[in-house]
C-alpha cells in the first residue's frame, strides 16, 4: 500500500463533502434516538451527555492553564443542587436555574483557583481535588441542612409537568415523546443536546477568538505574557471560572432527569471529578471533539463492564482471568488499566492516535498561501 | 600513548544529529582543547563522552571500549567531567559537593584527606565548606565543580567552557590549577572552549569544531600560524 | 486543660498519620519532581496486605514488615514499569498514570477483599484490625489529670523515631547523598557517577514503605480498614506537605503534626461550627491559605515559582 492513500485539500470539495456526511449522520442519529429509541437507550446518551459536556469543561481548562482539575464533580453538585434548591423552594423553572447555577459555579471557581493558579506546580490538582472532598461533606454540614437537605437530600427536584402536561407533535412527529408520562426522556434528552452543543460553541468560540489564540500562544511564555499585558493569572482564574460554570450545566441536567439530588449520588463525590479526567483522556485531551469520543467510549465500557458483572459469562475469553472473580463492578479497573495504557500508546487520547495514523493514510494539503481567509484546523495545542 | 580515541563519534537530541561522526584523541599527559561557536556540538561531544546522551561510534579509553557504557561505569573508568554552567548541587554544602563528586570511591579516609587537600588550593572554598553551593559566586562555584570532578581520580578530565560567565583573572587562576595538575600529576584533559585567547597558552593539540565536524587540528602553534584558521577562529 | 492535651495529643496522633504519608509524597517529589497521586491507594493496598496476613495467623509486628516490603517492591516496580517509560514524555502523562493508578489500586482492593469494612465478622477471623500500641478504652495514661490514649503516645514517639532514622540516613549516608545529590541536580549526579535510575526507583519504594506503614498504624487507630479509608488522608498529608514545604522532608513531618493539632482543636473548639463533616474543610483552608501567604511552605525552598 502506497501512502498516503488519498491526498485531500483543505477547503476543498472532498473535504466538505466529508463534513457534510458527518453532520448528516450525526443528525440522524439524533432525530432517531429520541423519537424510536428505547429508554435506556435515551438514558446511555443522557449520561454521555454529562460527560461530554464535563469533560469538554476540563479540556478547556487544560488548555489554557496546562493545569488540570480533579474536583469538578464540585460544580456538577453546585450545577445540581443549584437547580434542586430553586426549584424546590422559589419554583423556578429548571432552565432559569441554569445561568444562576452558572454563576454561582462561575464565581466559585475563580475564588478557589486563583491562589493557586498564580504558582507554577500540582497546586490547582491539589486544590480541587480537596474541594471535590469538601463539597460533599459540606452538603452534609449541620449548618446547612436546611437548604440541601443534608445527606437525605432533596427530592421533587426537576421538572413539574403539572400545568405543561400536553404533547408537541410537529407533522405527527413527537420530538419530545409523551410528556404526561412519567419522566418525560426524549424531552431531557433535547436539553442534553442543548447543552452539549453551547458548551461546544463556547469553547470553540474561546478558542478561536483572537483573544482566545494569542492566550494559547502565551501559555508557557512569560515575558511574552508580560509583554502583552495579560495578567497571566487572572486570566487562568477566568478560564477556570468559565470551565467551572460550564461543568455546572451538565449537573443542572443530573438534576433534571432524576428529579432528585443526594450528596453521594451521581458526579458529586470526587470519584466523580476522576471520572470527568478520564473521559477526557481517554477521548483526547486537547482537541475539541476529543471529550465527546472519550463520552461515547467510556458509557459503552461501562455498559459493557456491568453487564459482565452481572453475569461473568458473557466477559470475553481474554479478561475472566484477570476481572471475573472480582468482588466489585469491573469497570472502574478497567478505566485504570485504559488510562495508564494509553498514556504509553496514546497519550493524547484516541483523537490524538486518530489523527497520527490518519495522518498517514490520507494527507490534507492546505489551501495555497493568499486563498485561505481563515485556518481550517479544529485542533487546541495541546498541555505537555 | 594514547589515553583516549573516539573515531566517528555520532551524537544527538532525538531527531537531530549533532555530532557527525568525529575523531578524536587525547594521549597520556596531554591538554587537548576544542575550540568552536555556539552550536558547534561542543557539549554534545563532552556529554557524548560522558555517557549521558546515546552514542554512535567507537570510543575507547585505556584501550577499553566505553561505547556502551553507563554514566557511573565512565567514572569508574577515569573520565571525570566539569560541567557548563558549572553545574553544583545549589541546595548541597560545598562539602557535600565534593563528597558526592567521590561518590564511585569506597575509601572514606582518603575522601576526608581530599576534601582537606583541595580546600588548601582553594582556600575559599574552605571558608565556604557548609554553604549551599548555589550561593556561591560564578567563580567559587567553578571551583567546586573542578574539584568535585577531581575528587573520583580521574585519568581524564572533560572541562566544559570553565570560562563561561567567569571573569579573566578567575579563568587564568583556574587555567593555572589544571595546568598544575597537568605537570605534577600528569593528568590528562580535554578542554572545550568558545574563548581561544585564554585556552591556547594551555594546549598541546588543537582541534576545531563547526557544525559537527572537525575542520581543522594540529598543534596550537600550527593552527596559529595558518593566517586564515587564525583569523577566523582564534581572533587575532 | 486537660481537654487541651487530650486533644493536643490526638492531633498529634492523627498528624503522625498525615506526617507519614506526607514524608512518602515529599520523599518522591523532592527526588523526582513528581506529585505521586497514588499515594495513599499504594498505603492502602499494603494495609490490607497486612490485613490478610493477619486473617492468616501472622502477628502485627511480621506482618507490618511483610506489608512494608510489598509496599517497598510496589513503589519500585511503579518506577520503574510506569513511571520512568512515561516520564521521558511528559510530567503530564506521569500525572495521569499516578491518577490511574490511584484508581486501579483502589479498584483492586475492592476486587480482591470487597467493598465492606473489614474486618467483618460475617468473613473474618480477626475481631479489629490490630494495632501496634495497646488501644482498648482503658487503655490511657493520666497526664495532668487528662486522659491521654497510650496508642496516641506510642504512635507519636514511632514516627519521631522514624523521622530521626530518615535525618541520619538523608544527612549521614551515602545512600542519602545521592538522593540529595539527584534531588537537586540529576544531570550533574549521573556525571558524578551516582546510579539515577536506582536511586529514584528506590525513593518511590522508600516512600512507598512510609506509606504502608501510616496506613497500618491508621487502620489501627480505627479498628478497621475500607476502600475510601485514604482518600481523605491523602489530601491531608498532600495539605501537609504543601505547609511544609514540598521538598522538605522535616517540613513535611512538621506540617503533618500541626495540622492533625489544628484540625482536632478546631474540631474540638469549635464542634458546633466544624463538627466531624467538615474537618476535611480544614486542610482545604490549609492549603489554600499556605498558597496566598507562602506558597514555598514552612521549611520548602523557594523553588517554587510565580506564574
Amino acid at each position: 500500500m502506497k501512502l498516503p492513500l488519498a491526498t485531500i485539500k483543505s477547503g476543498g470539495a472532498a473535504s466538505w463533502a466529508i463534513r457534510i456526511a458527518v453532520a448528516a449522520a450525526v443528525f440522524a442519529v439524533l432525530l432517531w434516538v429520541p423519537t424510536r429509541g428505547s429508554d435506556p437507550t435515551i438514558g446511555y446518551c443522557l449520561d454521555a451527555f454529562v460527560l461530554m459536556g464535563a469533560a469538554m469543561s476540563l479540556n478547556l481548562l487544560l488548555g489554557f492553564t496546562g493545569q488540570i482539575s480533579i474536583g469538578h464533580s464540585a460544580f456538577y453538585g453546585i450545577g445540581a443542587y443549584t437547580t434542586a434548591i430553586f426549584v424546590t423552594r422559589w419554583h423556578w423553572s429548571p432552565f432559569q436555574t441554569m445561568p444562576m447555577a452558572f454563576l454561582i459555579a462561575f464565581v466559585v471557581g475563580v475564588l478557589v483557583s486563583l491562589p493557586a493558579l498564580r504558582i507554577k506546580g500540582v497546586y490547582l490538582a491539589l486544590v480541587t481535588l480537596a474541594l471535590g472532598l469538601v463539597f460533599p461533606q459540606f452538603i452534609k454540614w449541620p449548618k446547612v441542612e436546611w437548604l440541601t437537605g443534608g445527606a437525605k437530600g432533596i427530592d421533587k427536584a426537576g421538572f413539574n409537568f403539572g400545568r405543561h402536561n400536553r404533547t408537541y407533535s410537529i407533522f405527527g412527529w413527537k420530538p419530545f415523546g409523551d410528556m404526561r408520562a412519567n419522566g418525560a426522556l426524549p424531552f431531557y434528552f433535547w436539553i442534553g443536546v442543548g447543552i452539549v452543543v453551547i458548551t461546544y460553541l463556547v469553547c470553540r468560540g474561546v478558542v478561536k477568538s483572537r483573544v482566545g489564540r494569542s492566550l494559547i500562544a502565551i501559555r508557557d511564555n512569560e515575558t511574552a505574557a508580560a509583554v502583552m499585558g495579560v495578567n497571566r493569572a487572572v486570566t487562568k482564574g477566568i478560564v477556570f471560572g468559565l470551565s467551572a460554570g460550564l461543568c455546572s450545566l451538565v449537573g443542572c441536567l443530573g438534576t433534571i432527569r432524576t428529579n432528585n439530588v443526594t450528596p453521594d449520588s451521581g458526579y458529586i463525590t470526587v470519584l466523580g471529578g476522576i471520572t470527568f479526567l478520564i473521559v477526557m483522556v481517554i477521548g483526547g485531551a486537547g482537541s475539541l471533539w476529543g471529550p465527546n469520543i472519550g463520552a461515547v467510549l467510556y458509557i459503552f465500557i461501562s455498559v459493557q463492564a456491568s453487564n459482565w458483572s452481572n453475569d461473568s459469562s458473557t466477559m470475553p475469553f481474554f479478561l475472566r482471568p484477570f476481572l471475573s472473580w472480582s468482588k466489585v463492578p469491573v469497570g472502574d479497573g478497567i478505566f485504570a488499566i485504559l488510562l495508564i495504557a494509553l498514556m504509553f500508546v496514546a497519550p493524547f487520547g484516541l483523537v490524538g492516535l486518530w489523527r497520527r495514523l490518519s495522518a498517514k493514510a490520507v494527507a490534507v494539503v492546505p489551501r495555497p498561501f493568499g486563498t485561505a481567509s481563515v485556518t481550517t484546523s479544529s485542533a487546541t495545542p495541546v498541555a505537555d | 600513548m594514547s589515553l583516549f580515541r573516539a573515531a566517528g563519534l555520532t551524537a544527538g537530541y532525538g531527531p537531530v544529529t549533532v555530532l557527525q561522526g568525529i575523531d578524536l584523541e587525547v594521549n597520556e599527559g596531554e591538554i587537548v582543547v576544542m575550540l568552536g561557536a555556539n552550536g558547534a556540538g561542543k557539549t554534545t561531544t563532552m556529554r557524548a563522552i560522558s555517557g549521558v546522551i546515546p552514542r554512535q561510534g567507537t570510543i575507547e579509553f585505556q584501550g577499553n571500549s566505553i561505547a556502551k557504557s553507563a554514566p557511573d561505569q565512565i567514572v569508574r573508568a577515569g573520565i571525570a567531567q566539569v560541567p557548563q554552567g558549572r553545574g553544583t548541587f545549589p541546595e548541597l554544602s560545598v562539602e557535600d559537593n565534593l563528597r558526592a563528586g567521590a561518590f564511585v570511591r569506597r575509601d572514606s579516609a582518603g575522601v576526608a584527606a581530599d576534601i582537606h587537600k583541595w580546600f588548601g588550593v582553594f582556600p575559599r572554598l574552605g571558608e565556604r565548606r557548609d554553604q549551599r553551593a548555589g550561593s556561591l559566586s560564578g567563580g567559587e562555584q567553578q571551583m567546586v565543580a573542578i574539584a568535585r570532578a577531581l575528587m573520583s581520580h580521574p585519568k581524564l578530565l572533560l572541562c566544559d567552557e570553565p570560562s563561561l560567565g567567569l571573569a579573566p583573572l578567575i579563568t587564568q587562576e583556574l587555567f593555572e590549577v589544571i595546568g598544575n595538575l597537568n605537570k605534577e600529576d600528569g593528568l590528562s584533559v580535554l578542554l572545550v572552549e568558545q574563548n581561544a585567547n585564554l585556552a591556547m597558552h594551555l594546549a598541546s593539540r588543537v582541534y576545531l569544531l563547526e557544525t559537527g565536524t572537525i575542520v581543522a587540528q594540529g598543534s596550537a602553534e600550527e593552527l596559529s600560524a595558518d593566517d586564515s584558521i587564525r583569523k577566523a577562529y582564534l581572533g587575532f | 486543660m486537660d481537654l487541651f492535651l487530650q486533644r493536643l495529643f490526638d492531633g498529634l496522633s492523627d498528624g503522625s498519620v498525615y506526617a507519614l504519608l506526607a514524608l512518602g509524597i515529599v520523599i518522591i517529589y523532592r527526588g523526582t519532581g513528581h506529585l505521586n497521586f497514588a499515594q495513599g491507594e499504594m498505603a492502602l493496598f499494603c494495609t490490607y496486605v497486612v490485613y490478610q496476613l493477619g486473617e492468616w495467623g501472622i502477628p502485627l509486628v511480621p506482618a507490618l514488615l511483610l506489608g512494608m516490603l510489598v509496599g517497598f517492591a510496589l513503589g519500585v516496580t511503579t518506577e520503574v514499569a510506569l513511571v520512568r517509560p512515561v516520564a521521558k514524555k511528559s510530567t503530564f502523562a506521569v500525572f495521569i498514570v499516578t491518577i490511574g493508578l490511584f484508581q486501579g489500586l483502589n479498584w483492586l482492593d475492592g476486587a480482591i477483599w470487597g467493598d465492606q469494612v473489614l474486618p467483618n465478622s460475617a468473613v473474618s477471623k480477626q475481631q479489629q484490625f490490630p494495632s501496634l500500641f495497646p488501644n482498648k478504652a482503658t487503655d490511657f495514661w493520666n497526664i495532668f489529670g487528662a486522659g491521654v490514649r497510650i496508642e496516641s503516645v506510642g504512635i507519636f514517639a514511632m514516627v519521631m523515631v522514624l523521622t530521626g532514622l530518615l535525618f541520619l540516613l538523608f544527612n549521614k549516608t551515602k545512600v542519602g547523598l545521592a538522593m540529595n545529590s539527584v534531588a537537586s541536580n540529576p544531570e550533574s549526579a549521573r556525571l558524578v557517577g551516582i546510579p539515577t535510575n536506582r536511586v529514584l526507583s528506590f525513593s518511590w519504594g522508600l516512600a512507598a514503605a512510609i506509606g504502608a506503614l501510616g496506613g497500618v498504624v491508621f487502620a489501627g487507630q480505627n479498628h478497621t480498614v475500607n476502600m475510601s479509608m485514604m482518600f481523605g488522608v491523602f489530601i491531608y498529608a498532600s495539605a501537609a506537605a504543601t505547609l511544609g514545604g514540598f521538598d522538605s522532608p522535616g517540613g513535611a513531618v512538621l506540617g503533618g503534626l500541626i495540622l492533625g493539632v489544628i484540625q482536632n482543636m478546631v474540631a474540638g473548639y469549635a464542634d458546633v461550627w466544624v463538627g466531624q463533616q467538615m474537618k476535611i474543610g480544614v486542610a482545604f483552608v490549609v492549603i489554600v491559605g499556605v498558597l496566598l501567604v507562602k506558597p514555598s511552605g514552612l521549611f520548602g525552598t523557594s523553588k517554587v515559582e510565580r506564574v
